[in-house]
Parts: structure tokens; C-alpha cells; sequence
């Protein structure tokens, strides 16, 4: 008997070994939390002096990480502004040229590779996503027969995406943009699977951005560096938008096939667009989502 | 599997003490293994290679004659008297199909505003009587320096649609309180000889997750 | 007070140190489960610090075969109410007590369950903003938080009755009525909603057409209470041949007509389902047809779904079949049904309700090796939870391990036989 509980405790602390060896990987855990991230609070229960220290943790992380000083700001919504884009889907010639301005503009991560955008070429006389070509590679664009369409964030009035997430991680701010907390998701893809758009995207491994190629105008619910293990998505550059500027995407367009501004102003681009050109299109209308996000043919 | 004699007793006994060794080994064998092996069990990602310059470029594709003054930019080209003589308009000449023939001088023009060659007299736009200005169909004359309103006196919706922001490209700013916004004109996109716009080389499309790992995306079914 | 929690400590180091005790057989499977066990959590080690790109998952297919086991341990949580519906609704003498067994059947699933969630989880580290209270809970709005909610919930029912249970027995006192029956009753109504609830999960996503189905939800609960209960035929069996507990045959006849219906249910509304995608052939069903024809040359669950179908029309036919009152065909059908509706759940809903994505495009997934270490790693730490769940309360519900024997030569009521 007592040979049998020697030769159980051998097996016992075997098992204990095993069990702390099995957990050596955590090793290379690194920056992946700390005691500061770790007890941050809900964004929206941040004191603006909480807000500084954060902004001031992040400012310091990016730093670290990429060698280059960020200016990041906790940039609110405007009065009386709600935010609409409508795209040209007469003009857009499928170059793909917003894609990389977006990549560039909000520090996505180059490899793995995330985008916000995704072009599909649509054959002449469909509307229907499941036709479109994703993975085109033109030396010629456009191509006959063709048209092009960019999708990307719809900024839904009515976000399936907002409803989802079960830990409030994402909400629809007052000038219609949805943001993410990146300091708050837990990473479930909840939102990912609701969106009829397939507008976001999560953060598979740590993003890899190369240091020369950081923007360091930032903004806390916009286009600071993602954290492993995150969502993220359009945020019609809340960093460029709330200050007054046109989004990224719209400015790097060649043929001027984008466009964005106020809907609550009639003299804007936007009003002017939706009020004089007859056909636009919420995509999926029909999942009662209601877009922000409008594409119009004009001849 | 009920009472056991007790020399089978004995026998499942040394078995379990067997097995409990055996645990033992397999224990201590692991944690050998997990000592010395944390890669994960994934192919390597491939490095994805940075997008080219030339698609991150946003400046406007083609320089207007205000685009060159104010960059102080040689204007020579615009000056037609250089060649021409002031007296002598010169006279459009056409072959047997009607289809204009661009004196050598002028040969890197190419004639294509407008749809069946119709729109092939030099004369709708520039000022016969003064060549180094543009005309309206109304006689009114335009500089080289004001297209859009040159072009909008034959492109109505289209001038009125730009004139709003809706055509064309813009950048700056969109609240016109915080900053100007920078529109683009005319002829910084279309050439008003063959204003379509070109077709040109799309930027690379998308690399997926798990591309190396046999997880072959949909290329193309179109 | 201070005796009673002094008596209390007593039965839960008894019940602790009775784990570590068995013979040869009880070591080598304890031992296999164990070493799987350390390979799962060596490769969830790994997964936390590359992240989820050690899966197969994708921005195309965000969810893989963690949720997907997630889904079937629910159901497989949901049935052990299977038992309790008979016993304490009809007083079915045969099953009474077995219940406990469904029930603490039940506890090992809910823990699986919560550890397919939590490795599925980017950051893991964030779970306390989940919490009421401290953290923001999207309730009632997120289908996610009502889980969240519910299976914690059903959780605790199932540790009180069962705990509460095997203490009285092992006091050997006569439990007291409105300290169980009143929750019993309360976990009838609970299993059903969390089965509900996790359903609804992929219902209320209007942008993915082959969740989006009224039907999602019955055809959860009939695979269920087909799978579960047949999980508790193979437990039960395996029991009675490696303990001395007798469970009689008429207590598994029971069970298996309780399978047999659900399994004829359960195909009827796959009928349903397959009719209602195919002869209406409207753009929605273009998952349906990836997942039972293939899509623009791709077929990865195409294998999966057939093996998934007849396998389950199989067991259908042998349960159907008086053959199946043979215990060994019984036990056949039940393995069948158990793999066929895991299957079906899993590779068989959630996958292809990404495929194709929102946007058209079609990306197979197909799990990673790390990743199925860790499934392997949950499923073992399941396996594990529920013998040693049957370790402590055979020899209690046996009398073999009371209060009375509390001094006794413990070696004697220790042996697995």
C-alpha cells in the first residue's frame, strides 16, 4: 500500500511538472497586457483625466513599438453634423487605390494583411454581391462589361453589429459613425458574424506595421495601432473627419468617385447628391440596416 | 466483476503500480517536450510585400495651364503666335472620310472628344481669332486658365454637378469653417482632346489569412 | 454551524482523495485523459501568445470548430433534462436515480462549453467586461450576454441539485423537498432556454441567410435531446460494466424511445430544411448548396455532411427497429447519432453559414493541428470532469462512502469494483 501511494505521488507531481511546462509558451507573452491595460475602464466612464493617462500610456506603447512619437487624440463628435458618404459608381474604375490610402492612413497591418475596403468587380446588370470578383488582377482597369464597387463600413443607422456585442465594445456615436474600443472588445467576432457587409475585420495575430510607414496623428477610437486579439474597421478616419477633413479614401480616388460630408447641411456634396441624382442604392437594403453609406449612378 | 480472489487482487495490484510508473515517465517525458518545442503547429505566414509607391500617389493626373502658372512652369507651349502668325488663322484640314488631319507639328494631339469623330473642329473650342484663347460656342471668350467654365458651356449638368462638389475630385476640407476645399479642375483629369479617362493598372487585390496553408481562396468563378 | 461545515469539508476532501484512488484501468484512462489534457493547454499556451491565427479561422470564417463544439456540448447540456422530465413530471421509477447522472453529465458539458468560449476568445484577459456589475453587459440586447447569463445559470442549478443530492445521501438523510424540487423544476425551464438562447444566437443574424431560419431553432432542441440522451446510454453502459452499480435495462429502453423520437424529429426538420433551401432555389441558399454540393469548386464539407446524414438515417432506421431493444444495437445507433449529430452542428451549421461571406466570396476553413489539440484538450478535460464526477458519487449513491464510514479503513469502499 504504501509502495502504491509513493508510486501516486510520483504520478502527482509528474502531472503538476507537466502542467507548469505545458505552459511555457507564455514566456513569449511580452507586451500582450498590463495591470494599467488591464483595469482600464469603459470608455465611455473615462474622467478626462483618465483619459489623458491612457492617451498617455498609448502615446508611450507606440513609441516604444515603433520608435516614433504619436500625437493621439480623444476627438468627439461635432454638433449638428451627421456623417454620410455616397459613392460614384459611374465614375469608380476598380484601381484600388483607396484600399492602400486606407491602409496607410490607419495604421492597419501590412502583413497580415487587413483592409477595410474591398473592391468587387460586378458584371454589367447585377447588384448581387455573390457575382463580384474579389480577386481580380487588371493591368487594365476598367474592364469592359464591368463595373466596380467598393465596400466597405456602411455606418448603419441601425447596426446589427452594435446590438451583438455583448460587452458594449462598440457603439454608434452622434454624428452616425460606429467605433470601436479597441481597449474594451474581447475578441468573441460576434460583430464579425452580423454584419451583412463584412466590414470588419480582427486582429488574427500582432499587426505588423513597418516603422517608417506609421501615421502618427492618431485618435483613440480611430486609428491608433490595434492590440492582438481585437476587432477593428472604417471609421471614415475619425481622426481626419472630426477635425473638419475629408476622409483618406475619398481624397486618394483619381476620378473623384467618392464623396462625403454633413447631411444635416444642404448645401453639402452629400445633400446635394442624394437630393438631385435618381438612382442611389443602400446596399441590402432589404436587411433593414439603413446605411449611411449611399452608391448612385449618374448617367 | 465481482470479488476478486486474492491472487488476482494481487496481480491488478502490480498493474496499477506499473501504470503508475509508466504515468510517471510519460509526465516527466512531457514536460521535457513542452521545455523545448513553443513554435505553434502553423505554417509560416509569408511576408506580404509592402504596396507599390505609385498606388499610395494622389496627385491629380494631368497638370492645368493654372496648375503651371502658378507653379511658375514654363509656358511656351501656350504661346501660339510663336509659330502661328496672328493674320492667318489656320485653316482645318480633312481626308477623303471626313476625319481631321493633325498637321505633324501637332502630333501628339489626339482628336476623340465626343462619340463618331464629330466633334472635330478645333474652332469649337479655341479662338480662332486669338489662339491663344478659348472660346464659348456664344463668342465669348475664355482664358486658358478658366476650363471649367469653357467646358461647362456645352457639359451643363456636369458643370452644375462639379460646381456643387458632386463631380470631380476634391480634398481639404469638408467643413468649409475649418479649412478651404481644394477642387480639381477640368483638365487635370480629362484631356480635352480625348477626355475619357484612360484605363490604368489596378493596385494589388487582397492576401488572405491562410494562404500558405492550402486554404486556396476563390480566385475569380467570373 | 461549526460541525456542520466541518462535516462538509470532510465529504469534499473524501470526494477529492476518492479521484486519485482506482485500479490499473482507472489509472491508465485518467493518465490518457491527463496527457491530453496538457497537450491541449500546451497549445491554447500557444494560441495566447500568436493568437488565433494558430486556427484555421478567418475574417471569412470567424468562427470554426470552437464554437461549433460549443453548440453541440449545449445541447448535449440541454438533454440531461431528458431524464429529469420523465422522473419528476411521470415518476418514472426506472430512471430515478439516474437523474443525477444526466445532471452531472450536464455540469461536465456546461464546463466544456465555457472553455470552447473562452479559447474562442481574443482576449481572453478582458472576461471580467463581461461580468454584471464591474464590466458592461449588453443586456438584454446581445444574444451573447443572454448565454452568457443562461449557462452560468443552468451551471449553478445542476452543482446545487446534484451537490445537494449526494450530500444528503452521503449523510444518509432524506433530501429536503422544497430545497430541490422547486430548482429541479426551475433547470427543466432553464435547460430548454439555454438551449433556446444559443440557437437564437445564430437566428437573430439577419446578414447570414442560413442561420436566419425559424426552423434553427426546434431543429437545435430535436438534435439534442437526440444526442444527449443517447450520451447518457453510453455512459450509463459504460457504468454498469466498469462499476458495481446496477442500472437495470428497462431504465436505457426509456432512454432509447426518448431517442428514438427525437431522432425521427430531428430528421423530419432536416427534411424540412434541405426542402424549403433547394426547390425554392432563391439566392439565399447558396450556403446550403456549399454545404451539400460544393460551390464554385469547393467542397470541404461536402464528405462531412453525407457522413453526417447517414449516419443519422442509420440510427434512425436501427432505433426505429425493434433490434434496438438489443442492448448492442442500441449502443451502435447511439454512437451513431451522437457523431452524426456533432457533425451536423458543428461542420454542418456554423461553418457554412459563413460560406459563402456576406460579400460573395467563398474561403474553405479547415481547423489547424494546434487547434484541434485544443478541442481534444477540452473534450478530454470534459471526459476527465465527468469520471471523476462518477468516481465520487457511485460509492455515495452505493452507500459505500457515507458519513458513518468517516473512520473507517478506507481502503475497503475506495475499490472501483
Amino acid at each position: 500500500m504504501s509502495r502504491r501511494s509513493f508510486l501516486r505521488g510520483c504520478a502527482a507531481f509528474g502531472g503538476v511538472t507537466a502542467l507548469a511546462a505545458s505552459l511555457a509558451p507564455l514566456r513569449e507573452l511580452g507586451d500582450y497586457t498590463n495591470t494599467e491595460q488591464f483595469l482600464q475602464k469603459y470608455y465611455k466612464e473615462l474622467t478626462p483625466s483618465d483619459m489623458t493617462k491612457v492617451i498617455t500610456r498609448i502615446e508611450g506603447e507606440v513609441e516604444r513599438q515603433y520608435g516614433i512619437r504619436p500625437h493621439v487624440r480623444d476627438l468627439k463628435p461635432m454638433d449638428g453634423v451627421e456623417f454620410v458618404y455616397a459613392l460614384n459608381l459611374t465614375r469608380c474604375i476598380g484601381c484600388r487605390k483607396c484600399v492602400h490610402a486606407c491602409v496607410k492612413e490607419n495604421n492597419q497591418s501590412r502583413s497580415p494583411e487587413i483592409q477595410y475596403i474591398r473592391v468587387l468587380k460586378m458584371p454589367h446588370g447585377s447588384m448581387d454581391v455573390e457575382k463580384g470578383n474579389h480577386n481580380y488582377d487588371s493591368k487594365q482597369v476598367p474592364e469592359k462589361g464591368f463595373f466596380y464597387m467598393p465596400i466597405q463600413c456602411q455606418q448603419c443607422k441601425n447596426p446589427p453589429c452594435v446590438k451583438v456585442c455583448p460587452v458594449n465594445a462598440t457603439w454608434q456615436e452622434k454624428d452616425g459613425i460606429t467605433v470601436i474600443d479597441y481597449d474594451w472588445c474581447i475578441g468573441c467576432r460576434y460583430c464579425e458574424a452580423a454584419c451583412p457587409y463584412w466590414a470588419r475585420r480582427f486582429n488574427f495575430t500582432k499587426p505588423q506595421i513597418p516603422k517608417d510607414k506609421i501615421n502618427p496623428d492618431m485618435s483613440y477610437l480611430g486609428n491608433r495601432p490595434r492590440k492582438q486579439g481585437v476587432m477593428e474597421k472604417c471609421h471614415f478616419c475619425i481622426q481626419r473627419t472630426r477635425v473638419g477633413k475629408y476622409p483618406a479614401c475619398l481624397e486618394a480616388c483619381p476620378v473623384g468617385a467618392r464623396k462625403f460630408g454633413n447631411i444635416l447641411d444642404p448645401n453639402s456634396e452629400v445633400s446635394y447628391i442624394l437630393r438631385e441624382k435618381r438612382v442611389f442604392i443602400q446596399l441590402k437594403e432589404e436587411m433593414g440596416t439603413s446605411p449611411r453609406f449611399f452608391y448612385y449612378f449618374d448617367k | 466483476m465481482a470479488k476478486l480472489d486474492p491472487s488476482a487482487q494481487k496481480k491488478s495490484d502490480h498493474t496499477a503500480n506499473y501504470w503508475l510508473g509508466g504515468l510517471t515517465a510519460v509526465f516527466f517525458s512531457l514536460t521535457i517536450f513542452f521545455a523545448f518545442n513553443s513554435k505553434p503547429h502553423v505554417a509560416a505566414q509569408p511576408e506580404i510585400p509592402l504596396v507599390d509607391k505609385k498606388f499610395l500617389d494622389t496627385s491629380p493626373w494631368r497638370q492645368t495651364y493654372a496648375d503651371l502658372v502658378k507653379a511658375k512652369e514654363d509656358l511656351s507651349d501656350y504661346d501660339c503666335y510663336a509659330c502661328h502668325d496672328k493674320a492667318k488663322p489656320p485653316r482645318i484640314r480633312y481626308d477623303t472620310n471626313q476625319k481631321i488631319i493633325i498637321p505633324k507639328e501637332h502630333a501628339n494631339i489626339e482628336m476623340s472628344h465626343g462619340t463618331h469623330e464629330r466633334n472635330n473642329i478645333c474652332y469649337n473650342c479655341h479662338n480662332e481669332q486669338n489662339l491663344n484663347t478659348l472660346q464659348v460656342r456664344d463668342g465669348n471668350v475664355v482664358k486658358f486658365d478658366n476650363i471649367p467654365q469653357l467646358c461647362g458651356s456645352c457639359h451643363g449638368p456636369t458643370l452644375r454637378d462639379w460646381e456643387a462638389g458632386a463631380h470631380g475630385r476634391t480634398s481639404g476640407y469638408w467643413d468649409r469653417q475649418l479649412g478651404d476645399i481644394n477642387r480639381l479642375s477640368c483638365a487635370n483629369c480629362h484631356n480635352p482632346h480625348a477626355p475619357d479617362i484612360p484605363t490604368r493598372e489596378a493596385a494589388p487585390g487582397p492576401h488572405y489569412l491562410h494562404e500558405a496553408s492550402s486554404h486556396e481562396p476563390s480566385k475569380s468563378h467570373r | 454551524m461549526i460541525s456542520f461545515i466541518r462535516n462538509y469539508i470532510i465529504f469534499l476532501l473524501r470526494c477529492a482523495r476518492i479521484a486519485f484512488i482506482g485500479d490499473w484501468r482507472y489509472y491508465a484512462w485518467m493518465g490518457a485523459l491527463t496527457i491530453i489534457c496538457l497537450l491541449g493547454l500546451n497549445a491554447y499556451a500557444k494560441q495566447l501568445v500568436h493568437g488565433l491565427i494558430t486556427t484555421g479561422m478567418s475574417d471569412e470564417v470567424s468562427w470554426g470548430v470552437y464554437i461549433a463544439n460549443f453548440t453541440f456540448l449545449v445541447g448535449v447540456a440541454a438533454a440531461a433534462v431528458m431524464m429529469v422530465i420523465p422522473v419528476y413530471i411521470y415518476g418514472n421509477e426506472e430512471l430515478h436515480d439516474l437523474v443525477i447522472f444526466g445532471e452531472l453529465l450536464a455540469v461536465a458539458a456546461i464546463i466544456m462549453c465555457l472553455a470552447f468560449v473562452t479559447v474562442d476568445l481574443g482576449r481572453p484577459d478582458r472576461f471580467w467586461h463581461l461580468i454584471p456589475g464591474i464590466g458592461q453587459m449588453n443586456f438584454p440586447q446581445s444574444m451573447l450576454s443572454w448565454d452568457v447569463l443562461v449557462l452560468n445559470g443552468y451551471l449553478l442549478l445542476n452543482v446545487h441539485i446534484c451537490g445537494y443530492l449526494l450530500y444528503c445521501r452521503y449523510q444518509n438523510k432524506k433530501p429536503t423537498k422544497w430545497f430541490y424540487i422547486p430548482f429541479v423544476f426551475l433547470a427543466i425551464a432553464w435547460a430548454v432556454s439555454i438551449h433556446t438562447v444559443t440557437a437564437f444566437l445564430y437566428v437573430g443574424l439577419g446578414g447570414r441567410p442560413f442561420w436566419n431560419a425559424s426552423i434553427v431553432g426546434p431543429r437545435f432542441l430535436a438534435s439534442a435531446f437526440t444526442a444527449g440522451p443517447a450520451i447518457i446510454i453510453i455512459a450509463l453502459q459504460i457504468i454498469r460494466n466498469f462499476t458495481t452499480y446496477r442500472i437495470k435495462d428497462k431504465a436505457l429502453l426509456t432512454l432509447r424511445s426518448i431517442v428514438q423520437v427525437s431522432m425521427i424529429i430531428n430528421v423530419f426538420l432536416l427534411a424540412c430544411e434541405v426542402f424549403k433551401e433547394f426547390y425554392s432555389g432563391t439566392a439565399h441558399s447558396a450556403s446550403a448548396k456549399y454545404l451539400f454540393f460544393g460551390l464554385h469548386g469547393h467542397y470541404a464539407l461536402v464528405p462531412w455532411i453525407w457522413t453526417a446524414i447517414t449516419f443519422n438515417l442509420i440510427a434512425m432506421v436501427i432505433l426505429s427497429l425493434p433490434l434496438s431493444r438489443g442492448l448492442r444495437w442500441l449502443d451502435v445507433a447511439c454512437v451513431l447519432s451522437i457523431i452524426g449529430i456533432w457533425i451536423e452542428k458543428g461542420m454542418g451549421l456554423v461553418i457554412p453559414g459563413f460560406i459563402p461571406t456576406p460579400l460573395g466570396a467563398v474561403v474553405d476553413y479547415r481547423p489547424s493541428f494546434n487547434e484541434t489539440l485544443v478541442c481534444l484538450g477540452i473534450w478530454a478535460f470534459g471526459f476527465l470532469c465527468y469520471t471523476v464526477f462518477l468516481r465520487m458519487s457511485v460509492p455515495i449513491l452505493q452507500g459505500r462512502l457515507s458519513k458513518t464510514n468517516e473512520g473507517q479503513i478506507e481502503s475497503e469502499m475506495y475499490k472501483l469494483t
